[in-house]
């Protein structure tokens, strides 16, 4: 590989974060959005092993759990465990393929939001049921979406041997 | 791609996930003022940039919906200044008419010059008073400044007017101050010259001065005394026993909105003389 292939990964990763803090309010309700952060989270965590995975699922957490610390933790645990697994399944399971990877971010997020609705013990009931089977779905969609065009747009930048990533 | 080394977690990543866990698990458990104490320091150094990032993002959001709302307030208040004088001068003729109304006292009906919204003639109006509301035909038509025309057809709720300047309008006039008297009609049945007046059948001796007010004289008991027609421009033509004056209308038929019609004969007419009212000499008897 070289060299400047791993800069032109962290400048995907660093597109999405700067999308989920510029562009992501202007798409609509949060809640159905797409989640450019979990996303540059599972583009990382399925090119590298599962601990350092874990550990970015940890911090991209705390990041989150930073702006809404009415969750604080449930983010960090969400994140980690999506992360560790990302990378842990897509070793195990998964090929490279593109209707893959658009499962495993629709998946991903799906999980996500799983845990820290469960977690958080902030949403009961009908509005548990709601964010499990509408929203969090739709989140997932637009997710995977995302995701299934970044990979298309950068698939040179992103063929990154996981050995080297 | 090439998947992985040998194992797909080592002890190693198993380890750093456990600990991961295990701080989440701590997070979790904090006190509240704790947990706000992390997010906020997290808030103040690392994420701040990209809490600005945010901040400019959202504010060149709203700049842009400010922007269109400063664009669309603009776009109101030039409509709303453009229709200004118009509404200005609609205010300053229903002033005027009101003010005609009460020196009037009685005797008229107020109406509505109503909008026709098929090319008809012209040189009629439609006023939005007819046989309910007292309207005669052969009533005078009047605004602020003077007459209008006389009422042709009366409908029940609805009459025709016949202005001025239709061919078949007559009116027996005279000076405001009642030295010379005539008939006025239309000058002209086509082009430009249709919007002004003659009056004839002024004595070659008899000479009228520009700008001299000419008013209905009450001959003949149709129109009442002293409505204001128009003013004399000058000599028109001159044939052997008589001079013809040009007159500059009072009121041209576009510029009415709202009218008075006299009333005539039934209930309580209009006053015989009406030139108190419009403001003109009295001197004649």
């Amino acid at each position: 590989m070289r060299r400047t292939d791993k800069y032109r990964f962290w400048i995907v990763i660093a597109l999405l974060v700067a999308l989920q803090f510029s562009v992501r309010s202007r798409l609509g309700s949060a809640r159905v959005a797409p989640d450019f952060l979990l996303l540059a989270l599972l583009i990382y965590s399925i090119r590298s092993p599962a601990g350092v995975s874990a550990l970015a699922g940890f911090l991209v957490g705390l990041a989150g759990d930073a702006l809404t610390p009415a969750t604080f933790g449930a983010g960090m645990l969400a994140h980690t465990l999506v992360a560790y697994f990302a990378s842990w399944a897509k070793a195990v399971f998964f090929a490279e393929n593109l209707f893959v990877n658009g499962c495993l971010f629709f998946g991903g997020t799906w999980v996500r939001n799983l845990i820290v609705a469960l977690v958080s013990g902030k949403l009961k009931g009908g509005m548990l049921g709601w964010e499990l089977l509408v929203w969090s779905p739709l989140q997932g969609l637009t997710t995977a979406i995302a995701g299934v065009v970044v990979l298309v747009m950068f698939r040179e930048w992103l063929a990154v041997r996981r050995a080297d990533a | 791609m090439a998947l992985g080394q040998d194992r797909y977690a080592s002890r190693g990543d198993t380890a750093v996930f456990i600990v991961c866990i295990a701080l989440s698990l701590v997070s979790m458990s904090l006190p509240e003022r704790m947990r706000e104490g992390i997010a906020a320091a997290l808030r103040d150094t690392v994420l701040l940039p990209l809490l600005e990032l945010q901040d400019q993002s959202e504010q060149l959001r709203t700049s842009r919906a400010r922007f269109t709302a400063v664009m669309a307030e603009r776009d109101s208040a030039s409509l709303a200044a453009a229709f200004l004088p118009e509404l200005r001068a609609e205010n300053d003729r229903l002033r005027a008419l009101l003010g005609l109304g009460q020196r009037l006292g009685s005797g008229f009906v107020p109406a509505e010059v109503l909008h026709q919204s098929s090319p008809v003639d012209p040189l009629t109006l439609l006023v939005s008073a007819g046989h309910k509301a007292g309207v005669t035909p052969l009533a005078a038509v009047v605004a602020p400044a003077g007459l209008l025309g006389i009422v042709r057809v009366v409908n029940n709720e609805t009459s025709e007017v016949v202005t001025w300047a239709h061919p078949e309008f007559r009116a027996s006039a005279m000076a405001a101050d009642g030295s010379v008297f005539g008939i006025v009609a239309p000058f002209s049945t086509e082009g430009p010259d249709v919007w002004l007046l003659e009056l004839r059948g002024v004595p070659y001796r008899q000479t009228v001065a520009n700008g001299t007010v000419i008013v209905t004289s009450g001959l003949g008991g149709v129109l009442p005394r002293g409505i204001p027609i128009g003013t004399i421009m000058g000599v028109a033509r001159e044939t052997e026993w008589e001079r013809v004056y040009l007159v500059l209308p009072a009121i041209h038929p576009a510029a009415a909105s709202h009218v008075l019609i006299l009333r005539t004969g039934v209930g309580r007419p209009a006053p015989d003389d009406l030139r108190g009212a419009f403001g003109v000499g009295t001197a004649a008897p």
